[in-house]
């Protein structure tokens, strides 16, 4: 480890050891008065969590989760992921166990791993759509088939900015998934300190029919 | 038994080996699916309302090429804004079970042997034919779904109570919503909730009465959990029989013994006229008080038959009938403190607060399901919190089609697609419809579910073709209804997707095209009907259950009534069903507005969707220049019922002192035929568990893991102890969830009903236990 990565480590540690007791606060800030909600794929998301997430947390490499980590735990791109590590029989679906790790993130030392943070804190009921995997076995096979993850790096000229590739539908906070030591080696920014992400990256999502501009007289 | 299919659990092997893999070598991608070859990555969405269950989520199915290959939430649907379950988001892959069934079977020399469909088709309408030549007309039956299509059930009740003129025609939906219809029935006269989804943003407080919305309506629940993040003073109560998931995420769980929630009822009507928290302008304009017969039975004897026998009564007969639900008195029959049922009967009675009550097989599985319906709706009707936004006692559907299929087109034994065989009126409307002569549609109903089961088992019965449903798992007192079908003589055909307890059974099975393999539309919880295309081709020889009953109905001769081509049938059908509620009371939308929307709530007048019923800012329905018109009832008023408590059919004693409690778990739908076959869900649940109490299982020995024998006086069942788990039921009770195939837990459960409804109790018997 190089010098600058440990220091860089003691202090998302530090970090991490902060936010973890701290995780019982509210995540999503409220709405500014008289602002309605929702609007542009909820961009106010965007915003909020960077404002409350410090540089620290969002700088941090870990290096650990990759794509095909990441991918193993789903079963088309965009399906929400199982639950990968152990979870004790008597767990009945108290948010706040989750929200512990994943709404902020942190380091946790049983997983020896970073928690990945929800893009979706507002979603309360998590065991809704996120299952653990209590057996490897199939009741019978499958034949199901899915298309591959959209391919990365699509910058339309070298070195631009890469369109966003995925439906921002759940998805909206790029922050979450897009910075820290728990994000995705291959999709992390090395720009978490600019706060703005959609002034540069816009969806072009990569599973839609790419539409060109036609006038249409 | 006829087929074995636990060799297909050994090809799993095959599956875990690959995942292992993928951790060994870490690098190398072995993701959570195979990937599609020769594909474009371009996906294109196409909407469709989920497979699984009454809430009724929008979803959007991506295709590549014909397969189905993603799902997201409709964000344009209503009822779910874009969001899904478990079973939402990985539905398609529902479709994709190694095992489908892609050819027909038919029994020869004892064997069942594939055959080619049209071959099928002929036996099917041969055997109807010599069995009405031989036993009659009522010895022929269709047993369906409330997982039907509209159109499914719609052809099934021309077919079989039109042109063969037998009322044998039932569907799974008398096991989970018969009650909430005599319910609606005998209280409004007119059947299917008042309010709609939106309650849920506008109402203050919540009671969810025997009902475990965190798994079995969790877009429903999410959606109550985000109003009270929203909104901060919103209160939730779980009353129920055990504690769940939804009692961690409710403000307060309250405990009552199974049964005594009429007593607890009765008992918070009995505090708010008390506390005078009676909303008296309301209850003076818009209901009148009524009793009904008391000590109703149970059912459990064939040919059982009841009659309810309605009489008025004042306000001041009903206050005294209430005199023996003083909450001191229902605390000792309950076991809710009275403390609990004066703070139950503040919320209700509180008139700042708007107050909203689910409910769903809690209520309905209940040998007094009719009764504890009224009595929640005499809450509601006594402190007037029904038909305005956010007051609304809200009885929510288990199945996509329940409401749409069962309720709307009738596909019960008494119903036609408008009134009920009795009515001439109704029979004369369907006749004329249907294009028959006048007489062709039997005055007499004949047998509901269990009775059907039973008529089976006697011989009254000698051909049943079931479809969309999978009733060698889901029939109360199992053994006997098995044992029956097996029965020389019997004959049993299987419509369906996946081999099955019932198809084990079955003489012929035809493959069913599945879901979004077919046109068609379901009807959710709200009164909302949703259209979805055929999106992707069926396998095989699959067709529709609607086409299947076509075809068969013009072997017997019924060209005319089934006039339909194979790509038209489905709009036709739709626009032929729509002539039956030809009125604004229950207007449906017409075909080429369900094609272009996600989902549209009926009555639809004048192109508008009525959200609230009998209020007559909302229904053009109600009569003008009065502020509520309760029309389903000819005296306009809604009904207050005096409905005692009675225990129920079958309590613990000596020998079996547990009570027997059975549901479901989020990840499985039903008996688990589709579910069991999606990786993540199987991965998550793999197999069923009884649900003990910590201190009985320390009583009885047995730890997390170990096996216990469920002991009844009709069956019993083996398996693993679960001890707070994710649930825990009281002490003296266990509970079982049903999806389990390899522990069919109603060898267990007892066929006592509703004698209203008739439908039965899958949340009360009695057991006992030992350790295996
Ligand atoms: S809540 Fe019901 S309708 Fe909605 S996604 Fe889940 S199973 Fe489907």
């Amino acid at each position: 480890m190089k010098e600058a990565d440990k220091i860089l480590g003691k202090v998302v540690t530090g970090f991490a050891a902060i936010c973890l007791t701290g995780a019982l606060l509210t995540l999503p800030a409220d709405a500014a008065p008289d602002i309605p909600q929702g609007f542009d794929s909820d961009g106010e998301k965007i915003f909020n969590r960077f404002d409350e997430t410090p540089l620290a947390a969002m700088t941090g490499t870990d290096g650990k989760r990759t794509l095909d980590v990441y991918y193993e735990l789903r079963q088309y791109p965009g399906s929400p992921p199982r639950v990968p590590h152990d979870v004790p029989l008597s767990f009945s679906g108290d948010t706040m166990k989750c929200l512990s790790c994943h709404g902020r993130g942190g380091y946790d030392v049983n997983q020896n791993a970073y928690a990945p943070v929800t893009p979706h804190p507002e979603y309360e009921s998590c065991a809704q759509c996120h299952v653990p995997r209590r057996t490897e076995e199939l009741f019978v096979e499958t034949e199901w088939q899915s298309i591959e993850p959209p391919r990365l790096g699509r910058s339309e000229m070298g070195g631009s900015p890469p369109p966003i590739p995925h439906s921002l539908q759940i998805r909206e906070d790029c922050i979450a998934c897009h910075t820290g030591p728990a994000a995705v080696a291959e999709i992390r920014v090395e720009h978490g300190s600019r706060g703005n992400c959609r002034q540069c990256h816009v969806p072009m999502i990569a599973t839609e029919p790419r539409k060109e501009f036609t006038r249409n007289n | 038994m006829k087929l074995n299919r636990r060799s297909f659990i050994k090809s799993a092997a095959a599956g875990s080996a690959i995942a292992a893999a993928g951790s060994i070598f870490p690098g190398i991608s072995f993701a959570g699916w195979q990937k599609q070859e020769d594909a474009s990555g371009n996906i294109t969405w196409q909407k469709a309302p989920c497979r699984f269950c009454g809430t009724g989520c929008g979803v959007l199915v991506g295709m590549s090429g014909d397969r189905a290959v993603a799902v997201k939430g409709d964000p344009n649907c209503s009822v779910n804004k874009g969001l899904c379950c478990v079973k939402g988001f990985h539905s398609v892959q529902a479709l994709y079970g190694k095992d489908r069934l892609k050819k027909a079977q038919v029994r020869k020399n004892g064997k069942m042997v594939e055959v080619p469909i049209a071959e099928a088709l002929d036996v099917i309408a041969d055997k109807i034919k010599e069995t009405i030549t031989k036993h009659g007309k009522d010895s022929v039956a269709m047993y369906g779904s409330g997982q039907w299509t509209i159109p499914d059930g719609y052809v099934a009740s021309k077919l079989f109570k039109g042109c063969l003129g037998t009322n044998n025609v039932e569907a799974n939906a008398r096991l989970c919503m018969a009650s909430a219809v005599t319910g609606f029935m005998t209280s409004f006269g007119i059947d299917e909730p008042m309010g709609c989804y939106e309650d849920i943003e506008h109402a203050d407080v919540f009671v969810t009465w025997g009902n475990n919305m965190a798994e079995m309506h969790p877009v429903l629940f999410s959606r109550m959990l985000a109003s009270r993040k929203r909104k901060r003073d919103v209160t939730i109560i779980d009353f129920a029989t055990r504690t769940t998931r939804s009692s961690q995420a409710s403000d307060k769980s309250i405990l009552f013994k199974p049964n005594t929630d009429l007593a607890v009822a009765n008992a918070i009507c009995y505090e708010i006229i008390r506390n005078d928290w009676v909303n008296w302008d309301f209850v003076k304009k818009h209901t009148s008080f009524h009793k009904g017969k008391t000590n109703i039975g149970y059912g459990t004897e064939d040919h059982f038959s009841f009659k309810d026998k309605p009489e008025d009564i004042s306000f001041e007969e009903y206050k005294t009938f209430l005199q023996d639900y003083t909450p001191e008195k229902v605390e000792r029959i309950s076991g809710v403190s009275a403390k609990d049922i004066k703070y139950l009967a503040s919320l209700y009675g509180d008139p700042s607060k708007k107050v909203t009550s689910f409910w769903c097989m809690g209520m309905n599985q209940h040998v007094r399901g009719t009764w504890i319906n009224n009595l929640v709706y005499n809450i509601h009707l006594l402190t007037g919190k029904i038909s305005t936004p956010g007051n609304s006692p809200f009885s929510l559907t288990g199945q996509p089609s329940a409401c749409g299929t069962v309720r709307e087109v009738g596909t019960l034994t008494h119903k036609l697609p408008y009134g009920v065989v009795m009515k001439e009126g109704a029979r004369k409307k369907a006749e004329k419809i249907w294009g028959l002569p006048a007489g062709s549609i039997d005055p007499k109903p004949t047998y509901h579910t269990v009775e059907m089961f039973r008529a089976l088992d006697r011989g009254d019965i000698r051909f049943m073709w079931i479809q969309v449903t999978n009733p060698m798992i889901t029939m109360p007192n199992l053994n006997r209804y098995r044992d029956g079908a097996l029965k020389e003589d019997r004959f049993v055909v299987v419509s369906d997707v996946y081999p099955t307890p019932t198809t084990d059974v079955a003489d012929v099975i035809l493959p069913a095209t599945m879901w979004v393999e077919q046109e068609g539309m379901y009807g959710n919880s709200e009164r909302r009907t949703q259209h979805f295309d055929r999106i992707v081709p069926g396998p095989g020889d699959t067709m529709s259950d609607t086409w299947q009953i076509i075809e068969v109905a013009r072997r017997l001769g019924f060209e005319k009534q089934f006039p339909w081509g194979e790509d038209e049938y489905i709009g036709k059908i739709w626009e032929e069903y729509r002539q039956f509620h030809d009125n604004p009371k229950h207007n449906m939308a017409p075909y080429e507005v369900l094609k272009a929307r996600s989902g549209v709530q009926w009555p639809f007048v004048n192109g508008k969707e009525t959200r609230w019923r009998f209020n007559t800012k909302h229904d053009p329905a109600c009569k003008k220049g009065t502020d509520f018109d309760f029309y389903g009832k000819k005296d306009g008023k809604a009904w207050i019922w005096a409905r005692p408590y009675e225990p129920a059919a079958e309590s613990p004693d000596q020998e079996y002192n547990f009570w027997l409690n059975t549901g479901r778990v989020i990840e499985h739908w039903h008996t688990g035929s589709m579910t069991r076959r999606v990786p993540v869900l199987h991965n998550a649940v793999p197999e069923a568990y009884v649900e003990l109490n910590p201190e009985d299982a320390s009583d009885l020995g047995v730890v997390n893991g170990e096996k216990v024998k469920i002991i009844s006086r009709r069956g019993s069942v083996t398996m693993k102890a679960s001890i707070n788990g994710r649930g825990v039921p009281p002490r003296g009770m266990v509970f079982v969830p049903f999806f389990d195939e390899s522990y069919k837990i109603n060898e267990v459960t007892l066929d006592a009903f509703c004698p209203i409804s008739k439908q039965p109790d899958y949340k009360k018997c009695a057991v006992r236990l030992e350790k295996a």
